[in-house]
């Protein structure tokens, strides 16, 4: 029996397809850990003359900062992810709920008095609080959202519920705009987020890096515990397979999306806070940018997968960090999206995804 | 589809309004040409009264009436600047505001007529602004090219060409980003393309902010970034002489003649192989391919086309604001087209170029000039301005929910966008086909 | 019954030759080998699931074939682009009906011509005259289909989803016609019909084969219509071939009864 033609294309192609996104994602690591090795890179000044090093140190203290940051996006790609997989659809504004989230924990520091000067309990305390609070505002928020702008288009075509999306998406920078003016704004402090916890062989750990860590992996365990266990959870995962089926077993489908709109604004809120802490300022246009670089994540791990989104998060994380420190980062905007754009041509269901149907 | 058609583990498919209706009973049929109004009371009703009015009247005109008003309008078009002074702040609003007509139609052709969802079409506006900056002024300094230039110009460093030559430039640099930019989306679904060609927009505003640092040797660079390249050519006709910002008026009838063109282009697409061509794929890609619609094609021709429109009106702006800096091309353009085009109908001709006259006043006249101290007046301390974003997102929200179908829908769309079976005007009727 | 793809009786229009399509794990289709000889109307019928669609679907190019090949006419088109299969001579409906629903019946039709017209961009901005004429030429035949097809003239103006379903359906065949194709795959064409539809339209295929020098592949599930109008019988069960032959033969076939556990009309 005659089998399919082997061409040399196809199988090229096969193969791009498998493993040509893990490559291109390697590719920048990979190449200035050995420039760094190689040609070296300065690491300050003595006496006038640079310093240079032959070693990875540069490149781990990348990947950290990389981690930590895409921590963040990770939080806010599971937001991402909860949604898509549950209605297809790319919640825009989701990323300006989490700048609303930082402008609310910024705003929370004033109202319960926190200060760079704050004794540790009470600042462990208020930070908590804060972090309660802005979790459930945003969590709030994106159910409004929901409510108004998606809801009533549930049966419409794809266009129409993606554009009421970007239309939130502006009415909330416009918000972020009018509440703290079109500059990113300084907040205080709090944590001392430069202060050094502890190095790992020449790298430096920042109380940033812990931090953003620290909230986020509690909360990716205490989600993958809620959809995997808990009934609501189920429903959740019923919901995003077949909506219809799921109806018909009892499920309430509109609460079942409702909470799924819950939980994401609430890892938002989450991100938020960090955000601010990390950072150390706010800005009403955060949340354009940290919605375009967290979409990215999300659709590397694969979307609908939470799992997925934390790697997603991490790795983008550390592509921005590479390119900020590597390329400048006025050019970072354009390696993301350029990764965003590899994605969807060479694999665009994710790392973790699974195969979605041929075209057609 | 059917399970036979579907292989399984697929993702559920995208939800659509109707497919074909249930079968009907035997002998019934339903046709929507009420021949009388459907009896009763009540919205259904009224808006069903109403159409039947509107095709009895269109019924009676004359088979040249539309000819006619079109006609009429162009000519007032051509007047209207006589009756504003050369420097008039409603004429300025109005040239923007054709521009951006332009820039509608071509969005319309991507978004509207192929249902291909781009967000990224400030790329070409850029692109077309570019070509300006690049072909029609002194930042090529190293060079002397001339062509068509005024004498001034032509004595100028720079590449100096006859405006229309740059339109041309502008045309071919934005019909090739068009399918470059449409190539990596031809295979995704609509919230990807979504989002992939926002990426690209954004890739082309980095590229402008950084092309300030972008060496291409001789100390030349790509782009000036955000404090834009100064002094860019006026147009210049051979008889008519170089254009002068303190006369609005021949700035206004080049706008309105480009507009023009742009139109026609536009109407003979639609009603054409191509047009049909587009609107099939945007309705059902599976069943348009299998009718022998090369779907590759038709896409990147809608990408291609819909962005040499964004490239002329480009061109025209990077005239007419004497700039191109950066900072002119920022996300929310792409989604000020959008809700043009949304507003005034998706898919609509007429719709998309009332859609950006509403909005483009608003945003450059209205807001600016007419009302942007209410907030103040009500004690807010904030100007109307300030709140165009939040005002244009709020539009959106309004339109989709409310009417997605716009305020001038295309009877084709009318019906995709909001589930209309008609019910209001059909009929049961006895079934007319044949035995 | 032929075994092979070399030689049989009448020249096959089309010959899918050990076709296999499988999907991951599930094999949908499995080494079938399917003949369908020229200006003959020829039958696929199987229980649901059996792999009928998928084979079409193969057959026009949306599907590509795990492994086999298919071939139409003398030309190879085992991997071929849907448009350019229907430019080649194939058409089809589908089984759910597929018009675009906010386009009139004409509108529908003159779309399905567009692979035999040959208007260009600039052809279409400028019009000149041959454009023009081509314009008026398609509308007139689309119109000239959709009365072949049954339909009547106030008909033909009305949006496509306001259409009654057994309009839809003779409008999409209209539009299959419009290709001028060479084989036309109907997909569960009478289903949701009365008996007094079904005959109309076994009369109409037998219509279309003989003036037209049509062959026709029919999926069906309407036992009467299959017995009325093919001249050969193909069975698919789980994505194998389990019988072909004449309608009465396959009719006794005691596997064929098997699959269908006793499916009547």
């Amino acid at each position: 029996m005659p089998a399919a033609a082997v061409r040399p294309l196809a199988a090229v192609r096969k193969w791009i397809g498998r493993w040509g996104l893990i490559v291109a994602l390697l590719a920048l690591p990979v190449y200035y850990g050995i420039r760094d090795l190689v040609h070296g890179y300065s690491s300050g000044f003595v006496n006038g003359h640079a310093v240079i090093n032959h070693d990875l140190t540069q490149l781990g203290f990348n990947l950290v900062s990389g981690i930590s940051n895409g921590s963040i996006w990770a939080l806010v790609a599971m937001g991402y992810t909860l949604v898509y997989g549950i209605i297809e659809l790319i919640n825009f504004a989701h990323g300006d709920v989490f700048m609303i989230g930082s402008f609310v924990a910024a705003g929370l520091y004033a109202t319960f008095g926190l200060t760079a000067a704050t004794g540790v309990f009470g600042l462990i305390g208020g930070l908590l609080l804060t972090l309660i609070v802005s979790m459930l505002v945003c969590g709030s928020l994106n159910v409004l959202i929901e409510r108004v702008a998606y809801r009533p288009l549930r049966n419409a075509p794809k266009l129409a519920p993606l554009i009421t999306a970007v239309g939130m998406s502006f009415i909330l920078q416009n918000v972020g705009l009018l509440w703290r003016g079109g500059s990113p704004e300084g907040v205080p402090d709090l944590i001392n987020q430069n202060k050094t916890v502890f190095k790992i062989s020449g790298v430096i750990v920042h109380r940033a890096d812990v931090l953003a860590i620290a909230v986020m992996v509690p909360l990716v365990f205490a989600l993958t515990w809620f959809i995997g266990r808990t009934r609501a959870g189920r429903a959740m995962r019923a919901t995003a397979q077949d909506p219809e089926a799921a109806r018909l077993m009892g499920i309430n489908v509109n609460s079942t999306i409702s909470l799924t709109f819950l939980l994401g604004g609430m890892l938002a809120g989450a991100a938020g806070i960090v955000y601010a802490l990390y950072e150390t300022n706010v800005w009403y246009f955060q949340g354009f940018e940290a919605g375009l670089i967290a979409f990215t994540a999300a659709v590397m791990g694969g979307i609908g997968n939470v799992r997925g989104a934390v790697l997603g998060g991490i790795i983008i994380g550390c592509i921005q960090q590479l390119s900020d420190s590597r390329l400048g980062p006025q050019w970072t905007p354009a390696v993301v999206f350029g990764y965003l754009i590899l994605v969807m041509v060479l694999r665009p269901r994710g790392l973790l995804g699974e195969e979605t149907r041929e075209a057609g | 589809m059917s399970d036979d058609e579907r292989p399984p583990g697929e993702v559920r498919s995208e939800v659509s309004v109707h497919k074909g209706q249930a079968p009907e009973r035997e002998g019934v049929t339903r046709t929507s040409q009420a021949s009388e109004p459907a009896a009763g009371l009540g919205p259904g009703q009224f808006t069903a009264q109403m159409r039947e009015w509107r095709n009895a009247f269109e019924r009676r005109l004359p088979p040249w009436w539309s000819r006619a008003v079109a006609g009429v309008l162009i000519v007032i078009a051509i007047l209207l600047p006589f009756f504003f002074t050369q420097t008039s702040g409603f004429l300025n609003a109005t040239i923007i505001s054709l521009a951006y007509v332009v820039m509608a139609l071509g969005l319309n052709i991507v978004v509207g007529f192929a249902g291909l969802l781009d967000l990224g079409y400030v790329a070409f506006y850029a692109l077309g602004a570019y070509s300006v900056g690049w072909f029609g002024s002194g930042f090529f300094f190293k060079e002397h090219i001339h062509v068509g230039a005024s004498h001034l110009q032509g004595t100028l460093p720079g590449i100096h060409l006859n405006f229309l030559l740059i339109v041309l430039c502008a045309v071919v640099i934005a019909a090739l980003a068009g399918i470059i930019i449409g190539l990596p989306t031809l295979r995704l679904r609509s919230d990807y393309i979504a989002i992939v060609t926002l990426a690209f927009g954004e890739i082309v505003r980095v590229f402008a902010i950084n092309g300030q640092s972008i060496h291409l040797g001789g100390g030349q660079t790509l782009t000036a970034g955000n404090l834009g390249i100064p002094a860019v050519d006026l147009p210049y006709f051979p008889v008519i002489g170089s254009f002068n910002l303190l006369k609005l008026r021949p700035w206004y009838w080049l706008i309105l003649a480009l507009m023009l063109v742009v139109l026609f282009v536009n109407l003979r697409l639609r009603d054409s192989r191509l047009g049909r061509a587009w609107v099939a794929l945007r309705e059902d890609e599976v069943a348009a391919v299998s009718m022998g619609i090369p779907a590759v094609r038709t896409k990147l021709l809608a990408y291609a086309i819909g962005a040499t429109f964004g490239g002329i009106s480009g061109a025209f702006l990077g005239a007419y604001f004497t700039t191109v800096n950066a900072g002119q091309f920022a996300f929310s353009f792409s989604i000020f087209v959008l809700a043009m085009i949304i507003v005034g109908g998706l898919g609509s001709i007429w719709g998309a170029v009332l859609g950006a006259l509403l909005l483009s006043y608003t945003n450059y006249y209205l807001i600016p000039d007419v009302f942007n101290d209410i907030p103040t007046k009500i004690g807010l301390n904030f100007n109307l301005t300030q709140l165009s974003f939040g005002i244009f997102g709020f539009l959106l929200v309004l339109v989709m929910v409310l009417r997605p179908q716009g305020l001038f829908p295309e009877r084709r769309r009318r019906l995709e966008l909001t589930g209309e079976i008609a019910a209001e005007d059909a009929q049961l009727v006895e079934s007319e086909t044949a035995v | 019954m032929s075994a092979t793809a070399e030689a049989p009786a009448v020249p096959a229009v089309m010959v899918a030759d050990h076709v296999t399509k499988e999907f991951g794990g599930l094999v949908a289709v499995d080494d079938v080998t399917l003949d369908v000889p020229r200006n003959s109307i020829v039958s696929l019928i199987g229980p649901n699931g059996a792999g009928k669609t998928t084979l079409f679907n193969m057959l026009t190019g949306l599907y590509k074939p795990t492994s086999g090949r298919i071939v139409l006419a003398d030309r190879e088109i085992t991997r071929a682009r849907p448009d350019k299969i229907t430019g080649m001579g194939v058409a089809r409906t589908f089984q759910n009906i597929r018009l675009f629903g906010a386009m009139t019946a004409v509108e529908n039709v003159m779309i399905g011509r567009h692979a035999r017209m040959r208007a260009s961009v600039f052809g279409s901005i400028f019009r000149p005259p041959w454009i023009r004429r081509e314009e008026r030429e398609v509308e007139a035949k689309a119109r000239e289909l959709l009365a072949y097809v049954g339909l009547r003239p106030p008909v033909f103006d009305q949006i496509a989803s306001h259409l009654s379903y057994g309009d839809q359906r003779r409008v999409e065949i209209a539009r299959a016609l419009a290709s001028d194709p060479i084989l036309l795959l109907l997909d569960e064409p009478t289903a949701g019909m009365n008996p007094h539809e079904s005959g109309d339209l076994t009369d109409f295929m037998r219509k279309m084969r003989d003036e037209l020098e049509l062959t026709i592949l029919l999926i069906e599930h309407d036992m009467k219509v299959v017995m009325g109008v093919s001249e050969r019988v193909t069975v698919l069960d789980h994505g194998t071939k389990i019988a072909e032959g004449a309608p009465s033969e396959v009719r006794n076939d005691a596997r064929v009864i098997e699959a269908y556990l006793g499916k009547q009309d």
